[in-house]
C-alpha cells in the first residue's frame, strides 16, 4: 500500500469519526419550556399564596417560563418571570456546564451562587441539570412537586420541541478559546459573540415596549413559542374526524325548509 | 415593470392630480395634497403572501412574549381543529392557519397577518359552546381575510420609509412588527371589527356551526362589563349591544339555519 493511500485512508476515518460524534452531538440536542406555577392567584399585581392539595383543581398561579436549550454536558435557561400573572419580563439568562451554571448579563458572567438570582428558590429549583448536563424527568406532561407535608409546591407544564435546532453557539458563554471549558472562563467580559447569541433568543424584533389601553407594558418577543405553534401540525384525516364526529363542514345536518332538523 | 417603479408611477400620478386640482394654489396646499398622495400610494403598496407571513410571525412572537402560550397539547389541538374548521370556509387560499391559547386570565382573542390566531384562556374560561369558540374563530379569521392589521401598517408612518415591499426587512421589519403589534393590542377599527364580524358568522355557519356563537358569547362578556379581565376587550372593540344586534340581523337577513352547538365536546376538552 503506498503511503498516499494510507494518509487518504487516515483522512477518511477522522472524517467518518467526526460525521459520527456530529451526528451524535445532533442526536443529544434536547429544547424544552417548563411553564411554572406555584398554589395562589394574582390580585391587583401582588401574589396570594395559597396552600394546595390537588393541582387539578385547586387554584395555581403562573409565576415563570423557562425556555431550556442543552447539548450535554452544556445547557442554556432562559426565564422569564411574570410579577402580575400576565405578563412576561425580560429573559434571565442563564448558561450551565453540568451542575455548574452562570448567569449572563450584558456585562459579563457571574457564577450562579454569586448573582442574586441563586438565592431565588424558584431559580434554583429550575435548575434541573445533573452533573453531566442532563435533565432528568420526563419530555413533557405534569410535573407536580409536593412539600413534606404533601401539600402542592409547584406544579411544572412540559414542552418539548420534536427537532430541536437552537444553533450551537446558544450554549456559548463567549470564551474566545473553543477548547477552553466554560468554567474555566469564570468571570468574564462579555464578548461580542456571546451578546449575539443573547439577542438572537432573548428578542429577536427588538419590539420591547407595546402600547395597549392600558399603557405601555414591557414585552419580550417569543419566536420559540410560534415555531412550536408552526410544529403542532393536525392531519387532514384527524380534521375529516372531527368534523364527521361534530356534524359540521361536508357532515352538517342542516334544517329542511321548515326549519326544523331532521 | 418592477414593482417600486409602478410604486413610483402611482405617487406621480396621484400626487400630479392632487397638485392640479389644488386651487388656489398655494404652496402649503399642494405641500398638503402631496402628503395626501403619498398616503394614499403607500395603501396601494402591494404585500405579497410571503410578506404578510413573515410580518405576521414576528407580530405573533410579540403576542406569545405578552401571554405565554399554553403547552396543553389536548387543548391547543382542539382549539386547532375547532379554527381550522371555520377557516377552512375562508375563500383565502394562500394562507396556513395555526391556532394556539394564550395562558392568561385577560378575556381576548388575537389575529396577527399570516393567520397566527390566538385566544385566551380567560375567553375560554367564559364560553360555553363549540360554537362560541367558533364564533371567536371565525371572528379573527374574517381579520385575516380582510388584511387589516396589514392595511393598518399601511397607512402608518413606518411605511414613509418603504417604497417597495423588499425593504421590509432587518430594522424596518422590526418597526413595521412594532407598529402591527401595537395596532393589534390597541384595537382595530369599529369599521374593521364589524366587518370581521360579518366574515365570521359566514364562515362559522358555512362550516355547520350555530350562526348565533359568537353573539353568544358577547352577549355573556357584557354581563361581565367592569371586571379587570374584560377591561381590554371592551376598550377596544365596539360596543357588545351594537355588535349582536348587528350579528342577528345579518343571520336573519341572509337566512343562515341553526348549527352544531357542542356543548358537550367543547366541555369535555376545554373545562
Amino acid at each position: 500500500m503506498s503511503r498516499g493511500h494510507g494518509i487518504a485512508r487516515r483522512f477518511a476515518l477522522a472524517a467518518l469519526l467526526a460525521a459520527g460524534a456530529a451526528a451524535e452531538a445532533k442526536a443529544q440536542k434536547a429544547e424544552w419550556t417548563d411553564v411554572v406555577y406555584v398554589p395562589g392567584r394574582w390580585a391587583a399585581g401582588k401574589l396570594v399564596s395559597l396552600k394546595a392539595t390537588d393541582p387539578r383543581t385547586d387554584s395555581l398561579a403562573l409565576m415563570m417560563r423557562v425556555d431550556y436549550f442543552s447539548a450535554p454536558p452544556r445547557w442554556r435557561a432562559e426565564i422569564r418571570r411574570t410579577a402580575d400573572g400576565q405578563t412576561m419580563g425580560n429573559p434571565d439568562i442563564i448558561i450551565g456546564e453540568g451542575a455548574r451554571a452562570v448567569v449572563v448579563t450584558a456585562l459579563g458572567a457571574t457564577p450562579l451562587e454569586q448573582h442574586v438570582l441563586g438565592q431565588d428558590p424558584l431559580v434554583r429549583a429550575a435548575m434541573v441539570f445533573d452533573r453531566n448536563g442532563r435533565a432528568p424527568g420526563p419530555a413533557a406532561g405534569r410535573l407536580v412537586e409536593r412539600a413534606a407535608d404533601g401539600s402542592v409546591g409547584r406544579v411544572v407544564f412540559r414542552r418539548s420541541v420534536k427537532n430541536p435546532s437552537f444553533a450551537d453557539a446558544l450554549l456559548d458563554p463567549g470564551a474566545r478559546s473553543g477548547g477552553r471549558s466554560l468554567l474555566a472562563s469564570g468571570i468574564s467580559a462579555v464578548g461580542d459573540q456571546r451578546q449575539a447569541s443573547v439577542v438572537a433568543t432573548a428578542g429577536a424584533r427588538g419590539v420591547d415596549r407595546v402600547k395597549t389601553p392600558g399603557g405601555d407594558v414591557p414585552v419580550t418577543p417569543d419566536s420559540a413559542a410560534i415555531r412550536r405553534m408552526e410544529l403542532l401540525v393536525v392531519g387532514a384525516v384527524a380534521l375529516e374526524d372531527f368534523m364527521r364526529t361534530g356534524g359540521l363542514g361536508p357532515y352538517a345536518v342542516r334544517p329542511d325548509s321548515t326549519g326544523r332538523r331532521p | 415593470m418592477k414593482r417600486t417603479t409602478r410604486v413610483g408611477a402611482v405617487v406621480s400620478t396621484v400626487a400630479l392630480l392632487a397638485a392640479t386640482a389644488a386651487s388656489p394654489a398655494t404652496a402649503q396646499g399642494i405641500l398638503d395634497r402631496l402628503r395626501q398622495a403619498a398616503n394614499i400610494a403607500r395603501t396601494l403598496l402591494p404585500i405579497s403572501t410571503a410578506k404578510e407571513v413573515d410580518i405576521g410571525r414576528g407580530i405573533a412572537a410579540t403576542i406569545a412574549g405578552r401571554f405565554p402560550v399554553s403547552t396543553d397539547t389536548a387543548l391547543s389541538r382542539y382549539v386547532n381543529l375547532v379554527g381550522l374548521t371555520v377557516a377552512s370556509q375562508d375563500p383565502r387560499g394562500d394562507i396556513e392557519y395555526r391556532f394556539a391559547v394564550l395562558e392568561t386570565p385577560t378575556v381576548n382573542a388575537y389575529a396577527a397577518p399570516g393567520g397566527y390566531i390566538f385566544v385566551t384562556r380567560g375567553a375560554l374560561a367564559l364560553m360555553q359552546s363549540e360554537a362560541e369558540l367558533a364564533g371567536v374563530l371565525a371572528h379573527e379569521v374574517g381579520h385575516v381575510n380582510r388584511k387589516h392589521v396589514i392595511n393598518q401598517i399601511r397607512k402608518s408612518d413606518t411605511m414613509r420609509e418603504v417604497r417597495d415591499q423588499l425593504d421590509i426587512q432587518g430594522a424596518t421589519l422590526d418597526r413595521v412588527v412594532g407598529t402591527g403589534s401595537n395596532a393589534l393590542f390597541m384595537g382595530l377599527s369599529r369599521g374593521d371589527e364589524l366587518e370581521a364580524d360579518s366574515a365570521g358568522i359566514e364562515y362559522a355557519s358555512a362550516a355547520g356551526y350555530d350562526p348565533g356563537g359568537l353573539a353568544a358569547f358577547i352577549t355573556r362578556l357584557d354581563r361581565h362589563a367592569g371586571e379587570g379581565p374584560v377591561t381590554e376587550f371592551f376598550a377596544t372593540h365596539p360596543q357588545p349591544g351594537e355588535r349582536t344586534e348587528r350579528l342577528n340581523a345579518i343571520a336573519g337577513r341572509e337566512n343562515l339555519p341553526p348549527g352544531a352547538v357542542l356543548a358537550e365536546r367543547f366541555r369535555k376538552i376545554v373545562h
